[in-house]
């Protein structure tokens, strides 16, 4: 009886989403937000990219002070993204401004980072060669690390486009104007049918972005129309407040970090809800895209088949974890449950597609050797495709654990629970000594499974691109 | 046992003819060498057998099956009687040798069967394997790791996979190729040797022609796309006196 309530009370809430709201007087509203959107997301993503090449060469040189550099762009990397765009409001005003200063530090440091350890990984002997020649630090990048590895770096910048668009929707939950600001406010108003109309654009517009990405891969030369665009939204959008002082008065009362000896009683039950949230989440996700991806392999499963899963992981995928969350914390309600299914369907629609590609990418001459015994094509899969595929696809889940533990941390902000309710309570309540400890707690959670997460990547040499 | 009448391969529809209507019989348990230069065709020979590579035209009998004339199932049933050796890499690697070999039997087992096998393998089924791996002296190796193995005792777990396939013909296309050359010795004389014994058609590419006098019944060349006969006699003859027109 209790399920099939349970199951009546799931159709209820299901049903309050159609039809979406595709009246004309709604979707003339919606305009504004997916331009700001999408001006935020490309003149964050320029300016982050205008900063992160230079710092990234002096990481991937290894100049001077670089190992300091690197460690502050960790930590920068390892706050969660919706407490940065607090910070960010707490010093530009709440406005388009802070979503964009949010994604430039946010995504500036990330790839800064990220760079620098390609360009670390770069084949030493060339580099070598170069050196001998007396070349400079400066001339020894110029001629050797850029040319070396720019096919990396650009891929990797290239996908960081995806996700600066994904971001600026989810800063816009806190702050910062866009589709964000707009979900948030319906979902608070109990419009669901307009709930519906924002997550069926934000799907077109995650689509758009993939196919202006693929167009990117294939053509170089369209990343022109970057600059402009990011040029153009930068005027947009450009903070038009600096409030330097409230600011510093405001991060002063945050020193020294304190927690009292309940909260600190509570610390460890936190820690763990949120280690909880996103393992259960990775693990979820690790087993329906198992189940699912060789649906979503070419050569496993028929093309009609292939095109439909493809498409069902892109949907998972193109919602972020943090709307995931807001539409299950309003049905499941408050805590980690919402969290672990929050996690567990935007990581479904990332690792299916990871999974599937390394089941296509396999070694072929095994394969061919197996199709040649008779075996059919399941058969193949199962004792060729799956045990080959099993060491990057073992990489790729702990890489999202790594992932998702950050996303657990944004996730408790919307009330799933964990370190970053307690995180944003505190903020809400001006706790600011809390909030600060909260914070440091977090970074340090990260921190330690970033590490974990590098070593990981460079045993198994797997490349960054594939991964975040 | 094994039957090619009038091969055309062209891999573009305007190009070359790979293989030329070409023709070439092997009886049951006879071994042929096909030897050539690079380029020649004699991959392309090798798998338009197992139907990997299309024919234009042409008919190629395995046993008393038609085999350039069978489709889906058909087609599965008649490659589970064919087994292809590779020149190497064609195991997976991170299998257990035994799963390894006992993947000879996915041609004749069901979908749901060999699914069964991954999580719960039946003794009997193991000693499929055994036995199999028994014959090419490698038993003691059942449950090990395959990358654990060298290159020769890989090539014999290949070997013996492709005996679990209860073959009519086994395709070898270079087997040896990237073996030193006391292991290559060892591992035709084995797949001659199982050939013969068990009535098995062997057709296997080669580079050295003087493997293929020392241990196969004949040797075809494959020149412009045809089969041409070598009689070993000749080859035998040839040889010596090629060396001796190298100016020492």
């Amino acid at each position: 009886m209790l399920s099939l309530d349970r199951f009546t009370r799931f159709f209820h809430f299901l049903a309050q989403f159609f039809p979406p709201d595709f009246s004309w007087s709604y979707v003339s509203l919606l305009g504004q937000p997916i331009l700001e959107t999408l001006g935020i997301a490309a003149a964050g993503i320029f300016l982050a990219m205008l900063l992160a090449f230079p710092i990234s060469i002096v990481i991937g040189a290894r100049m001077p002070g670089s190992q300091a550099l690197y460690a502050v762009l960790a930590a920068i990397r390892s706050i969660p993204d919706l407490t940065l765009a607090i910070f960010c409001v707490i010093i530009v005003g709440i406005g388009p401004g802070a979503g964009l200063a949010t994604i430039v530090i946010y995504y500036g440091a990330a790839m800064a980072k990220v760079f620098g350890e390609i360009f670390r990984a770069a084949d030493p002997r060339p580099l070598e060669a170069l050196r001998a020649t007396g070349a400079s630090r400066i001339s020894l990048a110029a001629f050797g690390l850029v040319p070396l590895k720019l096919a990396d770096v650009f891929s990797f910048g290239v996908y960081e486009i995806e996700c600066a668009v994904r971001a600026s929707v989810i800063v816009g939950a806190v702050a910062a104007g866009g589709i964000g600001t707009e979900l948030v406010g319906e979902l608070n108003a109990f419009d669901y049918r307009r709930v519906a109309t924002l997550v069926v654009v934000l799907l077109i517009l995650m689509v758009l972005v993939d196919r202006y990405c693929r167009l990117v891969r294939r053509h170089p030369i369209a990343v022109l129309a970057l600059p402009p665009a990011g040029i153009v939204s930068m005027f947009f959008f450009w903070p038009k407040l600096f409030a330097g002082r409230h600011a510093v008065e405001t991060f002063a009362r945050m020193w020294p970090p304190h927690l009292n000896a309940a909260e600190l009683h509570d610390l460890p039950s936190l820690i763990l809800q949120t280690l909880g949230m996103a393992a259960g989440g990775t693990m979820l996700a690790c087993i329906f895209a198992l189940i699912a991806s060789p649906a979503a392999a070419k050569g496993i499963a028929p093309g009609f088949i292939v095109f439909i899963t493809r498409r069902l992981f892109e949907i998972l995928r193109a919602i972020p974890e943090i709307v995931w969350g807001l539409l299950f914390v309003t049905f499941a309600g408050i805590g980690p449950g919402a969290g672990v299914i929050a996690l567990g369907l935007h990581s479904t629609g990332v690792l299916g597609k990871l999974f599937a590609e390394s089941l296509e990418n396999v070694p072929p001459d095994p394969i061919h050797a197996l199709r040649a015994t008779g075996a059919s094509r399941l058969a193949v899969a199962a004792f060729g495709n799956l045990p080959l595929a099993a060491g990057p696809n073992l990489v790729y889940g702990l890489f999202r654990f790594e992932w998702n533990m950050r996303a657990a941390t944004v996730l408790g902000i919307i009330g799933a629970g964990g370190i970053g309710q307690a995180l944003y309570n505190a903020q809400q309540m001006f706790f600011y000594p809390q909030m600060l400890a909260y914070l440091l707690v977090t970074c340090g959670m990260v921190g330690v499974f970033d590490i974990v997460g590098t070593q990981l990547r460079k045993r198994y040499r797997v490349s960054w691109v594939a991964v975040e | 046992m094994l039957r090619l009448q009038d091969v055309t391969v062209r891999y573009t529809r305007q190009g070359p003819a790979v293989l030329d209507r070409l023709s070439l019989n092997a009886r049951a348990g006879e071994c042929v060498a096909l030897v050539g230069p690079s380029g020649s065709g004699k991959t392309t020979l090798l798998r338009s057998i197992n139907s990997t590579v299309a024919i234009e035209s042409g008919e190629v009998w395995v046993g008393d099956a038609h085999a350039s004339r069978a489709r889906g199932r058909a087609l599965r049933e008649i490659r589970s009687r064919i087994a292809f050796i590779a020149q190497k890499h064609d195991l997976v690697d991170r299998l257990k040798v035994y799963q390894n070999v006992i993947a000879g039997a996915l041609g004749r087992w069901s979908t749901a069967h060999a699914l069964r096998f991954l999580a719960w393998p039946k003794a009997a089924e193991v000693d499929e394997a055994r036995e199999a791996l028994d014959s090419v002296s490698l038993a003691h190796k059942l449950r090990n790791r395959t990358t654990e193995l060298s290159g020769g005792e890989q090539q014999r777990v290949a070997i013996a996979r492709a005996l679990v396939q209860h073959p009519l013909v086994i395709l070898a296309d270079e087997p040896v190729a990237s073996l030193d050359p006391e292991t290559a010795a060892q591992v035709l004389d084995l797949l001659c040797n199982l050939a013969r014994s068990r009535s098995i058609t062997l057709v296997c590419s080669l580079h050295q022609p003087e493997f293929a006098r020392r241990y196969f019944d004949r040797m075809v060349k494959i020149e412009k796309g045809h089969a041409v006969p070598v009689a070993a006699i000749f080859w035998a003859a040839e040889s010596p006196r090629r060396t001796a027109q190298v100016p020492c």
